[in-house]
């Protein structure tokens, strides 16, 4: 099987594109792991039902026991608890970084340090999030992880 | 990750143990220096290496909370123990008159030590995650 990319700077939303002649176990494993990827959530913003990409959502925080999914212009209730989001999406990039708050490692800008060893994680949005000292190492290993795979 | 647990804390205070006391023995063979409260010192390297051991076991269960805090209340309940054992052993035995001013410089020094190679770990550790970061956005 054949990776080719092609820069092209018109694109406004990066996209690709299988050509086939049969689907091998090869190709089957890869579409495997991108499934991941490509998954959608399904949340509600007031009233109205919504689906929403995992690719698109930057964070998930937990308010009063309720879930949200932050995007980069909506905030979407979710019926999943932080736990299941982890357990069912962490091959899409999502990783704990305190007890209220799963951020999409594909989101993440930069990282920050302050004096009392907390990491601040800047999005690509300009937002902050703090992550906790408990939940460090395991951020880490899943960016090792994920240093194979290519940007989004 | 637990580096210190139940299991390996006897053995880790045991190779501490063995370890000062060996960097104590050798500097004054090097020195020439007859230690006069031999006794005394070779129990507070014991009390040491507990303290220590117990103090980096801690660490795990307090990463929750913000570091200062953290290593300011570590340094303190260190120092009022080790204060305490030195208080409790005048009752006993003798201690050299400046026992209270060398044991908060050996306690002081290995804390400013640790605190140093700690933040150093840290911010590398932030460099080394921002280039991974780096690579997978580009």
């Amino acid at each position: 099987m054949k990776l080719i990319k092609t820069k092209d700077e018109s694109l406004k939303e990066n996209f690709l594109e299988l050509h086939y002649n049969i689907i091998d176990a090869e190709t089957t494993a890869v579409l495997n792991r991108l499934k991941s990827s490509f998954g959608y959530i399904e949340g509600t913003i007031g009233e109205r039902k919504t689906t929403v990409a995992l690719s698109d959502i930057f964070y998930f925080e937990t308010v009063d026991r309720k879930t949200f999914a932050y995007t980069d212009e909506a905030c979407v209730e979710v019926r999943e608890a932080l736990r299941d989001i982890i357990d069912n999406h962490a091959e899409a990039g999502f990783i704990r970084v305190s007890k209220s708050c799963v951020v999409n490692i594909y989101k993440v800008k930069k990282l920050e340090g302050d004096m009392n060893m907390r990491v601040i994680i800047y999005l690509k949005n300009d937002e902050k999030l703090i992550m906790n000292r408990s939940y460090r190492d395991e951020f880490y290993e899943a960016l090792k992880k994920l240093q194979g795979g290519s940007g989004r | 990750m637990k580096l210190i647990t139940k299991h390996n804390f006897f053995y880790i205070v045991c190779v501490s143990f063995t370890l000062i006391t060996t960097g104590k023995l050798l500097l004054e063979k090097i020195d020439g220096f007859t230690d006069r409260y031999y006794s005394e010192n070779i129990f507070t390297i014991l009390v040491i290496s507990i303290l220590g051991t117990l103090v980096l076991a801690t660490h795990y269960y307090l990463r929750r909370f913000p570091f200062i805090p953290v290593f300011i209340g570590q340094y303190l309940v260190t120092i009022g123990i080790v204060c305490l054992a030195i208080w409790i052993g005048q009752k006993f035995t003798d201690f050299a008159p400046s026992a209270y001013k060398d044991m908060i410089i050996s306690v002081t020094i290995p804390f400013v030590i640790g605190a140093i190679v700690y933040y150093v770990a840290f911010f590398r550790e932030i460099k080394k995650a921002n280039k991974l970061l780096e690579n997978m956005n580009h």
